[in-house]
């Protein structure tokens, strides 16, 4: 069983990966599901960023999305085991629809991260080191610089547009 | 262990990018990531089945805050499409 920081920087490294993939997948970059995302991806365009990176970051600050998911879905196998990520997938749904988002981007997310999790502690990882992986890749989209991350999501997307609907 | 620290150094940062960064719109996710690592910490210092309640309260609560501060600032609740 490898060490926990480095345990935490491959549940850092999967989180990132399911949940960008399910977020580009349900199309978050093609327009902002509330006027406040579209508000704050016009505000990173006009800071130097993309605009379709900027719905995606302004999507994931106004509704629980698939990152959202992932964290809870963690949380949840962290104190309660599997059922524990699947209430999580559920009270994730419900805050969606408080949110007024119409998508299923963040229950989808929540469930594939219990499964990820669960089927990670069985290979030593504990579910602590995706709750702190999912902290820190959430870090690197949202909290470092707009400016790259929305470029970085907005290549992501171009190709993703260009694979049809 | 280190898990906690870490999100409490991260929640240290992104609360001082939120004091630093002067765009309104431009801190909101900033905001998220601060919910984010605060959702962690709770979840973390209390290992127990009702916990996720209190971690996707907080979370979820916290979200439509955000979504609540950037509708209004952009002119309030419209869908867009």
């Amino acid at each position: 069983m490898p060490e926990e920081p480095l345990r935490i920087l491959v549940a850092a490294v999967l989180c990132w990966i399911n949940f960008v993939a399910i977020d580009i997948f349900f199309r978050l970059p093609a327009r902002g599901g509330v006027s406040g995302a579209t508000a704050i991806a016009q505000e990173v365009e006009k800071g130097g960023g993309d605009l379709h990176g900027g719905y995606m970051l302004g999507n994931i600050v106004s509704s629980p999305d698939a990152s959202a998911g992932t964290l809870l879905a963690a949380c949840g196998v962290y104190c309660a085991g599997l059922p524990g990520g699947l209430f999580a997938a559920l009270l994730v749904y419900i805050g969606n629809r408080i949110c007024y988002d119409p998508g299923y981007a963040g229950t989808t997310g929540a469930i594939t991260a219990t499964f990820l999790v669960v089927g990670m502690t069985g290979l030593g990882f504990a579910a602590s080191d995706f709750i702190a992986g999912m902290v820190i890749a959430i870090l690197t989209i949202q909290g470092i610089s707009h400016v790259h991350s929305s470029r970085l999501i907005g290549r992501l997307w171009e190709i993703r547009s260009r694979g049809g609907p | 262990m280190i898990a906690i620290y870490l999100c409490a150094g991260i929640a240290v940062y992104a609360a001082i990018r939120v004091i630093l960064e002067r765009n309104t719109m431009r801190k909101l996710p900033f905001v998220n990531v601060l919910s984010f690592a605060v959702t962690a910490i709770i979840a973390l210092l209390i290992p127990h089945p009702l916990t996720i309640l209190a971690a996707a309260a907080f979370f979820i609560g916290s979200t439509f805050e955000s979504n609540a501060i950037a509708s209004t600032w952009s002119g309030g609740m419209k869908r867009n499409g």
